[in-house]
């Protein structure tokens, strides 16, 4: 038995959202899975998507035990979003119900960064939450992240970096959102290792915001997109 | 005192004329000598000019041999991408699958030619300054190689869902790690630094870390003829010490900026040398005074610690550091050493 199961192996709502943050903290990809699928079995999986994992993984985003979530937790969490997506989609598909989406943006790590880890959790975190994602890969050039950005109408741009050098090349899609005047209607997300050590270099490389992991980053897009909508260069 | 002498007296547990500083200020010998990073990396001779340049400039107690883990998964067929600004990375790594490890080459450590550029700069810098500092190299441990040759989202996938593999992984890569860290010792590498990614607490679970990481580097360190020092790289690794505590070989850890020092030296007991300070992208744009004021702080946390150094954490001294900030660690200590008295 596991943190969160009843003994008598009944799983009620509020112990599988105990159960799956459980599983998903100690890395149990395959026990998570059968949880959503539980609870997907009675409510749904658009459900299980918003009533179940999102909040287990907002608790979980807060810390587990006070101690620092792991990457492998972090993973897995992302691994679990997928595993749903691909569920609920093929669902969808099978209804042809019509799917609501947000979006797009465009993602990408900075120019000369090639730390991709990070930035595929993201997209797999913003997928799963409804968004189109454009994702540019490693190494992309400033003026190939606005161009994308254009050309497919996004309203934010997202931009990983692990280090410090490479951090301070998101720089140069400031100058280019700049220089064509998109400040303000193209939001710069910005995030990766370096942001959580180095205090207010959000600010000195020209981001409009920045969040502490992948599980928050659904929300900060959410955010920036409204910020693009109304034009509002908060910087 | 010169600093082996210092090094000498944290060993048998004495208090020195000071205590002893370090930050890895590899890249930072370039910036000294106007040398290009291309050529740091690849010729020794300028790379051992670099750290003539940052012991006069900076004096700090222990010197390094080139921090470039890429080396690492270059020697494995991975490509790296060189930079202006700042250290190589893997841009692409040389297998995509665990699978793939089963015919994959292992490099000589003797004849790779980026194993010999980081060996014989190591070397050279043993041969110029060894005599009065002590010059350690910075490695990968066993279990953070696997990400420099397969990329870090491979071998995440195989740790967490194909624990066999990883294991199979491991049985390969150990013997190699063990290997290089020990042709180091002999070319004079007063210690060696491992990071373990691998095995903190921002990186994996402790299920991981009890049952494949501890395992993993009881075996390696077992065949490691010298002391090692392991290293945090990102995350603070306190939260773990109680697992790390006790390994073969280990010497001591240098810890993040945010990490318990006392509760540090609790979990691991007196004989361990505990390393820790400012984090290097903090001291790239924080002021002097804040820097000396970080330092002070710490060492007054480890003020009747006679096993504890002041260095920097989380990675090489980015090269645009003022060096204002570098002058303000080191006077730091030598005020304290002057307050003590």
């Amino acid at each position: 038995m596991t943190p969160g199961e009843h003994p008598d192996g009944e799983l009620s709502d509020l112990n599988i959202r105990r159960a799956l943050v459980a599983a998903i903290s100690r890395a149990d990809r395959e026990r998570a899975g059968q949880l959503l699928d539980h609870w997907a079995a009675r409510h749904g999986y658009a459900a299980a998507y918003k009533d179940l994992l999102e909040p287990a993984l907002k608790r979980i985003g807060r810390g587990i035990n006070s101690e620092r979530f792991s990457l492998a937790q972090a993973y897995v969490a992302a691994k679990v979003a997928e595993d749903m997506l691909t569920k609920s989609a093929g669902l969808l598909a099978q209804n042809s119900e019509p799917k609501t989406v947000k979006g797009p943006v465009v993602l990408g790590n900075a120019e000369e960064d090639f730390h991709a880890l990070g930035r595929r959790m993201v997209a797999t975190m913003l997928r799963s939450s409804g968004w189109v994602v454009c994702d540019l890969g490693n190494d992309v050039p400033a003026a190939e992240f606005v161009d994308k950005a254009i050309e497919i109408g996004a309203r934010v741009i997202g931009v990983s970096a692990m280090t410090m050098t490479t951090a301070l090349n998101i720089k140069e899609i400031r100058r280019e959102l700049d220089a064509r005047g998109l400040s303000g209607r193209i939001q710069l997300a910005v995030g990766g290792a370096v942001f959580l050590v180095a205090e207010g270099l959000c600010d000195e490389v020209g981001g409009d915001g920045t969040a502490p992991d992948m599980l928050e980053a659904p929300h900060l897009f959410a955010e920036l997109w409204a910020r693009g909508e109304r034009g509002e260069d908060a910087r | 005192m010169n600093s082996i002498q210092r090094l000498q007296c944290l060993m048998a547990g004495e208090m020195a004329d000071r205590r002893m500083f370090t930050m890895p200020l590899s890249q930072y010998g370039a910036a000294l000598t106007g040398c290009s990073l291309e050529e740091h990396y690849n010729d020794p001779a300028a790379y051992a000019r670099g750290q003539t340049a940052v012991r006069e400039t900076f004096a700090p107690d222990i010197l390094f041999g080139p921090l470039i883990v890429a080396a690492i998964g270059e020697a494995f067929g991975s490509k790296a991408r060189y930079f202006d600004k700042g250290p190589p990375v893997v841009s692409t790594p040389a297998i995509e699958v665990a699978s793939e490890w089963n015919g994959l080459p292992f490099p000589d450590p003797d004849r790779h030619p980026r194993l010999s550029y980081l060996r014989e700069a190591l070397r050279r810098v043993v041969a110029e300054h060894g005599r009065e500092v002590p010059v350690a190299v910075l490695l990968v441990a066993p279990i953070d190689i696997p990400g420099l040759v397969m990329g870090l989202d491979a071998w995440l996938e195989t740790l967490l869902f194909d624990r066999p593999a990883a294991e199979a992984i491991m049985r390969r890569v150990t013997p190699f790690a063990a290997e290089l860290a020990n042709r180091c010792f002999a070319d004079g590498a007063a210690f060696v630094v491992w990071t373990i990614g691998f095995a903190s607490p921002g990186f994996v679970t402790r299920e991981i870390l009890q049952e494949f990481s501890r395992p993993v580097l009881v075996d390696t360190l077992a065949r490691v003829h010298g002391p090692v020092v392991l290293h945090h790289l990102e995350f603070p690794l306190v939260a773990n010490l109680d697992v790390l505590s006790g390994l073969p070989s280990v010497a001591g850890f240098v810890l993040a900026q945010g990490d318990n020092l006392k509760r540090a030296r609790r979990l691991l007991g007196a004989d361990s040398i505990l390393l820790s300070g400012p984090a290097s992208p903090w001291m790239r744009r924080a002021a002097a005074a804040d820097v000396e004021a970080v330092c002070r702080k710490t060492l007054e946390n480890r003020r009747d610690d006679p096993r504890f150094i002041l260095a920097s954490c989380k990675g090489d001294m980015y090269i645009d550091t003022p060096p204002a900030n570098i002058h303000a660690f080191r006077k730091s200590v030598e005020e304290f050493a002057g307050d003590r008295r």
